[in-house]
C-alpha cells in the first residue's frame, strides 16, 4: 500500500520529521519522570496515619499575667471541652502528630551510653490520648489514670511505663521479639517498662524516614503553652470548632486561645510541598502533552494542504480513502516511534541525573511502556482529523491545475 | 528596511494565523514555565545581603556528646546552634566588630485598660548589634545600644506591620506595651525588611517572615523567655528551674559575628579555640576541637536552603523550553517552506540572500517577542499559583526587573535560535525556481 509514497515524502523533507521525533523524545523524558515523581508524592500523602485524623481538633492555649495557675487552667479546660455534646475524648499533649513540630528522643534496650540509641518521636499525654486521636492499641494496656500526673516545669518526674509503636519495637528489639513487658532506657539511663504496643501511628515529621517510630509516656504537660487534642463524633468536627473556641475564650480572660483547627489542616500543611510538587508537575505534563499534540495537528494539517495535489493524484490512480488515512497514521506512527526510542534513552539519562543529584529513588521501569503507550495514543489521535481531511481530497483535484 | 521587514513579518504572520498562534503559544508556554521555576530558584539561591555577605559569619562550636557526633550523616559538623551560656560568654568576650546572640520567642501583648483582646506576638530576641549588623531600616526611632544589652532594660522594636496593628502606623516611640507581665517601651519601628532567604535564621525557616518584634537578649533571663524555635540537646540533665535550663548543654541560640574583613576569619576562629580550650579545663567540650564560622552564602549552602524540588523543577522546565524551541523550529520550517513561491519571486526581482535572511529573522524575532511577553504573563500567573500552593510570605514571590529582562532576552534568543536554520533554508531557494510551476 502507501508505504513508498509516504517514505518518499518523509525523505524529501527530513528535517521536519526529525524535529518532531526529537520533540517527542524530550516530551517522553519529561512526562515519564514527572509521572514517577507525582506517583511517589501521592503515595507518600496517602500513607495510613493510624489515627482518626478527620475528626480531630487541635488547639493551643496560653495563660498570662501574675498568679495564673496552669494546672488549674488545664483541668478546667479539659472538663469544659468534654462537657460539650459531640466530644468523644480530650487530652493535653506536648505536641500534635503530623504537625511538623514535635519532640524527638533516643531509646536504648540496654543501659549503655556508648550504644547508638534508636531515634523516635516522643509524646506525653493522658489516659485519654489514644482515644483523642483514635489510635488503636494492638497489645498490652493503656495508661491508668493514676499514672498520669501534671508535669510542671519544676518537676523531675520519673517515667515508669511507656507505649511504643510496633515500628519502634521492631527497631529496638527486632521483629522476632515481643517487646511487651520489656524495658527501654532513656538518654538519662532511666528505665521504662513497655506496657502497650500500638499497631501503627505516625509521628511528627512527615519527611522523616522514621515517621512511624513513636514513644508515649504518661503525663499532662503543664508548661507555658498548653496544647489540647480533641476528638469529636464523626462529622461534627467543623461545627464544634467555633463552639470550642468561644467557650475556651469566655471561660478565662487571662488566656489567649490560639489556632483552634483540624488536625487534617496541620497535616496538609506538612505535606504542602509534596502536594505543590504533584500539582505543578501535573500542570507541566498537561501543558507539554497539549503543546505536542497541537504541534502534531498543526504540522499534519499543513502537510495535507501542501500535498493536496499528490493526494489527489493518488486518489485518481486508485488509492482509497482508507489508504490515505492509514498512510498518514503510519507516517505519524513511524515518527512517534523513532522519537519514543530516542526518548527512552533520554528518559533514563534524566532519571539517572535525578537519582544521583538528588535523593530520589530509582525510576520504576514500568513507567517506560506506559509513557510510550500514552504518546502513541496521543499522536494518533492528534493526526486523525488532518488525515481525515486528507482522505476527503477528491481525485479530481489532480486534474485541476495542470 | 527594518520597518519594512517588520511590516512583512506581520503580513506573513497574518497569512497563517494558526501556525503563528501555535508558535507564539509554544514560546509563551516554554517561557512561562521556565521563568516561573527560574524565578523561584533565583529567589531561593539569591544573596540576601550582597553588601555584607562576606563579613557576616554564623558561629558553631562542638559542645556535643563526646560519644556521638551531632549529625550522624556528617560527623564533621558541629551543632548548628550554641548553648545559652556559651553565647553569653562569647558576647562578653566580644572580639568581633559586632556580634549578636539570638533566638525566636513569643510574648503575650496584654491589653492596656479594658479594651482590646490580648494576643500572642512573635519576637526575635537579640542584641542591639543586630540592627546595624544586618542593615535593618528604621521608620521611627532606632535599635538599642550595648548598655541596654547589659542592663536588661525592657525596650522593644516593632515591625511596621505590628506597629500598624497596635498604633495605627503612627510614630509610637516612647509608648508602652504590657507584655509577659512587664512594661516595655517602644524605641523603634522598622520598615519592611524581608531578606530572602532569611539568612540570619535558616534553621527555623529560610522562607519565613520576620518576627513581629525585637526584644533585648538580656531580658531572656529576667522574664524567663522560652524559645519557640528548635532546640537540640544530647545531655540528660535534671532541669527544674529556668536558670538550670540556661546553663544546660542544650543548643538553641544562634550566634552571628561581623568581622571587618574576611582576613580576620582565622583570627576569630583562634579566639573561639582559646575559649573552648578554657571550657575544656572545666570539663565541657569533650569532643575534638571543632569550631567554625560560615559566611552568609556558606551558611545558606550548609542548610541547603535551595530546596531539592526547586532544582528538579528547574531542570525539567528547561527541558520543557527545549521542547518548545524544537516545536517552533519544526513549525517555522514548515511555514517557510510554504513561502517558497514568495521568496523565489523576491529573489528573481533582485532581493539578495541576506535581505531574505534578515526578513525571516525579523519575523522570528517578532514571534519570539510576542511569545516572551505572553510568557511573562504566564510566569506571573505561575508565581501566583506557587504562592497559593506553598502559602509563601508575600515578599518571597516577586518578578523583579532582572527576571523580566531575562525572560524577554531568553524568549527572543530562543526565537532567533529556532529561526536560524529555517531562515537559512529559505535563503537557499533559487530565484525563479518556484515560479516555473505557476
Amino acid at each position: 500500500m502507501g508505504f513508498r509514497p509516504m517514505m518518499s515524502s518523509l525523505m524529501r523533507s527530513k528535517t521536519g520529521p526529525i524535529l518532531v521525533a526529537l520533540q517527542i523524545a524530550v516530551t517522553l523524558a519529561i512526562v515519564i519522570n514527572a509521572l514517577f515523581i507525582i506517583s511517589q508524592r501521592v503515595e507518600k500523602m496517602d500513607r495510613d496515619t493510624g489515627m482518626d485524623i478527620a475528626n480531630v481538633i487541635v488547639t493551643d492555649v496560653r495563660g498570662f499575667g501574675q498568679g495564673f495557675d496552669v494546672v488549674d487552667s488545664i483541668r478546667n479546660d479539659i472538663d469544659l471541652i468534654k462537657s460539650i455534646p459531640g466530644i468523644v475524648a480530650a487530652t493535653v499533649s506536648n505536641h500534635a502528630p503530623l504537625s511538623g513540630s514535635g519532640s524527638g528522643t533516643g531509646l536504648r534496650t540496654v543501659a549503655d551510653e556508648t550504644i547508638t540509641p534508636v531515634s523516635t518521636a516522643r509524646y506525653q499525654w493522658s489516659e485519654e490520648g489514644l482515644d483523642a486521636l483514635g489510635i488503636e492499641l494492638a497489645r498490652g494496656r493503656n495508661f491508668y489514670p493514676q499514672e498520669v500526673i501534671y508535669d510542671t516545669p519544676d518537676m523531675d518526674a520519673d517515667v515508669p511505663s511507656v507505649l511504643i509503636t510496633q515500628a519502634l519495637a521492631d527497631e529496638l528489639f527486632g521483629e522476632d521479639v515481643d517487646a511487651l513487658g520489656k524495658t527501654v532506657y532513656w538518654g538519662s539511663m532511666e528505665p521504662s517498662t513497655v506496657i502497650g504496643i500500638i499497631g501503627h501511628m505516625q509521628g511528627s515529621w512527615v519527611n522523616w524516614d522514621k515517621l512511624n517510630n513513636v514513644v508515649i509516656h504518661p503525663g499532662k504537660p503543664a508548661y507555658t503553652n498548653n496544647r489540647y487534642i480533641i476528638r469529636t463524633e464523626p462529622g461534627m468536627r467543623d461545627e464544634l470548632i467555633p463552639i470550642i473556641e468561644q467557650k475556651l475564650g469566655e471561660s478565662n480572660l487571662r488566656r489567649v486561645v490560639k489556632n483552634v483547627r483540624p488536625l487534617e489542616e496541620m497535616a496538609a500543611r506538612s505535606y504542602r510541598s509534596d502536594r505543590g510538587m504533584a500539582i505543578i508537575l501535573s500542570i507541566v505534563i498537561a501543558l507539554l502533552i497539549g503543546l505536542t499534540a497541537l504541534v502534531i495537528v498543526g504540522l499534519a494539517s499543513f502537510h495535507v494542504t501542501q500535498r493536496t495535489k499528490q493526494i489527489g493524484t493518488r486518489r485518481a490512480l486508485g488509492a482509497t480513502r482508507t489508504h490515505i488515512i492509514k498512510e498518514f497514521l503510519l507516517e505519524n506512527w513511524l515518527i512517534t516511534t523513532a522519537g519514543a526510542v530516542l526518548g527512552v534513552i533520554l528518559t533514563v539519562v534524566v532519571a539517572y541525573w535525578m537519582e544521583t543529584t538528588f535523593q530520589l529513588p530509582r525510576l520504576d521501569w514500568r513507567y517506560l511502556p506506559a509513557g510510550i503507550g500514552i504518546l502513541w495514543a496521543l499522536s494518533s489521535l492528534a493526526v486523525l482529523e488532518p488525515a481525515r481531511r486528507a482522505a476527503s481530497v477528491p481525485p479530481a483535484v489532480a486534474t485541476r491545475s495542470i | 528596511m527594518f520597518k519594512y521587514n517588520v511590516k512583512l513579518a506581520f503580513k506573513s504572520m497574518q497569512r497563517n494565523p494558526i501556525m503563528t498562534g501555535l508558535m507564539v503559544a509554544a514560546i509563551a508556554v516554554g517561557i512561562g514555565v521556565s521563568m516561573t521555576t527560574l524565578t523561584v530558584h533565583y529567589l531561593m539561591s539569591g544573596n540576601p545581603i550582597p553588601e555584607k555577605s562576606s563579613v557576616l559569619y554564623a558561629v558553631t562550636m562542638d559542645s556535643w556528646n563526646p560519644l556521638l557526633p551531632f549529625d550522624d550523616d556528617r560527623p564533621e559538623r558541629a551543632p548548628h546552634q550554641v548553648t545559652y551560656s556559651d553565647a553569653e560568654r562569647l558576647l562578653e568576650i566580644g572580639k568581633g566588630k559586632r556580634q549578636t546572640a539570638m533566638f525566636e520567642s513569643s510574648l503575650v501583648i496584654e491589653p492596656i485598660g479594658d479594651d482590646g483582646q490580648p494576643f500572642e506576638a512573635t519576637a526575635r530576641v537579640t542584641d542591639g548589634d543586630f540592627f546595624p549588623m544586618f542593615d535593618v531600616p528604621f521608620i521611627y526611632g532606632s535599635g538599642w545600644d550595648s548598655a541596654t544589652d547589659k542592663s536588661a532594660e525592657t525596650v522593644v522594636v516593632l515591625t511596621k506591620a505590628l506597629n500598624e496593628r497596635l498604633f495605627g502606623g503612627e510614630d509610637s516611640t516612647g509608648r508602652q506595651l504590657q507584655m509577659n507581665g512587664a512594661q516595655f517601651q517602644v524605641i523603634g519601628v522598622i520598615d519592611a525588611w524581608e531578606p530572602t532567604p532569611r539568612f540570619y535564621d535558616p534553621i527555623n525557616g529560610a522562607f519565613q517572615e520576620v518576627m513581629d518584634m525585637f526584644v533585648p537578649y538580656s531580658v531572656t533571663r529576667t522574664l524567663e523567655l522560652d524559645s519557640i524555635g528548635s532546640d537540640w540537646g544530647w545531655k540528660s540533665e535534671s532541669i527544674t528551674t529556668f536558670e538550670q535550663w540556661l546553663n544546660s548543654e542544650s543548643t538553641w541560640i544562634q550566634y552571628f559575628v561581623e568581622l571587618d574583613s574576611p582576613r580576620d576569619r582565622s583570627e576569630y576562629v583562634a579566639h573561639l579555640d582559646a575559649y573552648v580550650e578554657g571550657q575544656k579545663q572545666l570539663g565541657r567540650f569533650e569532643r575534638p576541637m571543632n569550631n567554625n564560622i560560615y559566611d552568609v552564602m556558606e551558611w545558606m549552602e550548609y542548610h541547603e536552603v535551595v530546596e531539592e524540588d526547586a532544582r528538579v523543577l528547574l531542570g525539567l522546565s528547561f527541558l520543557f523550553l527545549l521542547v518548545c524551541v524544537l516545536s517552533t523550529i519544526a513549525l517555522l520550517l514548515t511555514k517557510f517552506i510554504g513561502k517558497k513561491g514568495d521568496v523565489s519571486l523576491r529573489r528573481a526581482l533582485g532581493a539578495s540572500r541576506k535581505a531574505i535572511f534578515n526578513q525571516q529573522i525579523v519575523e522570528v524575532a517578532v514571534i519570539g517577542f510576542a511569545g516572551g511577553t505572553a510568557g511573562l504573563g504566564l510566569a506571573w500567573l505561575g508565581l501566583q499559583g506557587i504562592d497559593y500552593l506553598y502559602d509563601t510570605p508575600s515578599a518571597l514571590i516577586r518578578l523583579d526587573w532582572v527576571m523580566v529582562s531575562t525572560a524577554i532576552g531568553v524568549s527572543v534568543l530562543s526565537g532567533m535560535i529556532a529561526g536560524m536554520y529555517p531562515a537559512w533554508r529559505v535563503c537557499q531557494i533559487p530565484p525563479a525556481a518556484q515560479l516555473k510551476t505557476q
